[in-house]
Order: C-alpha cells, then structure tokens, then sequence
C-alpha cells in the first residue's frame, strides 16, 4: 500500500488485494490522514484484482471516518471483480466509483 | 470433470493447517490455481472468483470469529472435486455460532461486517454448517458445476 498526495488530494494505492490482511492497514492509514487533516481521498484500485468482505468493511469505515472528518472518499479503477462484488451488496450506491485515479481525482475540485 | 490437460479431477485434497492470517493468502492462491487448472466451465473467472470468495469468506471467519483473532487453532479443509460438484469442507474446534441468529445484512445500511456468511450463500448452491456434540464446527459448501463441453 502507497499514500500519495496529489495536489491535496491523498491517493491510496492499494496492492493484489484487499482482504483481512490489508483492511487494518487502510484503516490506519485513513486514521492518519484524519489526524493530518487530509481527508480527500481517492482508493486506487487497479492493482487490486481481489476484494472480500473485510475488504468491503474497512472502505465503509474508510468512507464514514472521512465523512465525519468534512471530506470524502472515491473509488478509483475497481476490477470486474470488485465491481461485481459492490454491486451484489450495494455497496455501488454509497461509494463513488470512477475508471481511475485521474477522473476521480478532478471531481474534488468541483 | 476434467483438468485442461485432460486428467479426470475427481479427487479429495486435505489441508490441515492454524488458522492463522498468514496463511490466508496462500490458501487462497491454492484454492484459485487449482480451480483454473479444472475444465474452462469451472474456471471462468466470475466461478473462480466466486469459489474464491466462498472460501476466502469461510476461512476468515473461523479465524476472526470461533478462534478470535487474538489466538489459533486448527483448521482442517477438504476440497473435494466431483464430476458434477465442487465441496469445500472447514472444520475446527472454536467457538460455535447459531445459523438462524446470524441477520441477514441489511444492504440499505452498510456496515463494517456481518457480509461474509450472507456472501457464502449467495455463490454458494449449499452452504451447511453443523456443531458435533464433540464440539467441533464443520461448515459444508458446495457448488454445482456446469457439465463439461465435452463429458459425452
């Protein structure tokens, strides 16, 4: 996992996949962007080819701790498999979910 | 059902391992090499990632859930590979749960958890789980598979 900025914008760069073992990281390292006042974030998930439910829950909790912090949060280049997966559980109507890092990344300066 | 070399891949494969988050990863990537070796109906990539999920789901949760995450045990895991099914069996000595008391997730409300067994169902053909009055939990999934192209 790689946290960038971006011209203010923080960049989440996850790895092969988000699971038990990488939930606690992401939500460490949201914890520390709230405590830095960063709280745009984009999820960058083109290298992400696996997500689970625990997955799922830590970018839920990623999500509600920005929120509550006066930012947000956008997802960024899912695979076919995660899109299938936020679909199946709705997820698709909470997050923001942009072809890449780049798209998601101009919304915030709307 | 048929490897893509040809092999019939009716078989057993036992995995008797601690339920330790080390370990998940590598289970997986077992589980998900070894569903692309089987027939090309079983291994299109929405089956393997369901299976994978399915198992993802089951193995995380006797680790996080009758074990706990502060401790381990032990797991043990057949795959059987059937002409017309494949089964994942989890076995392990944790806590138990009632199947009936776990609520369905409400998905007008996400939350953290509570996803994974509702998950399971949902890729899942059967999805049976038994406490033995030794007190040990097996958990019995199972997926119908599509007849091979070339079974005749």
């Amino acid at each position: 996992m790689l946290v960038q900025d971006k011209d203010g914008v923080a960049v989440i760069k996850m790895d092969e996949r988000l699971d038990m073992v990488a939930a606690p990281a992401l939500k460490e390292a949201i914890s520390e962007l709230v405590k830095a006042n960063k709280t745009n974030v984009i999820i960058d998930l083109e290298q992400t080819k696996f997500i689970d439910s625990s997955g799922c829950g830590a970018l839920v909790a990623s999500l509600r701790a920005l929120i509550k912090n006066k930012g947000d949060m956008k997802i960024a280049g899912p695979s076919h498999q995660a899109r299938s997966l936020f679909e199946l559980t709705r997820l698709h109507r909470v997050f923001e979910i942009y072809d890449d890092v780049e798209t998601a990344r101009l919304t915030f300066r709307k | 059902m048929k490897t893509h070399a040809g092999e019939e891949a009716d078989m057993v494969i036992r995995i008797e391992s601690q339920s330790k988050l080390l370990l998940l990863r590598p289970l997986c990537y077992f589980v998900r090499h070894l569903l692309e070796q089987l027939a090309p109906t079983v291994g299109a990539e929405d089956i393997c990632n369901n299976l994978e999920l399915a198992f993802t789901e089951a193995y995380t949760n006797i680790h996080k859930y009758a074990y706990g995450s502060g401790t381990t045990g032990t797991v043990i895991i057949h795959i059987h590979i059937r002409p017309e099914e494949l089964e994942f069996t989890f076995e392990d000595h944790g806590l138990g749960y009632e199947p009936c008391c776990v609520p369905p997730p409400n998905l007008d409300k996400p939350a953290e958890g509570g996803l994974g067994l509702w998950l399971m169902g949902e890729f899942m053909d059967e999805c049976a789980y038994t406490r033995t009055p030794e007190g040990r939990n097996i958990l019995r999934l199972i997926k119908r598979l599509p007849a091979d192209a070339d079974s005749s």
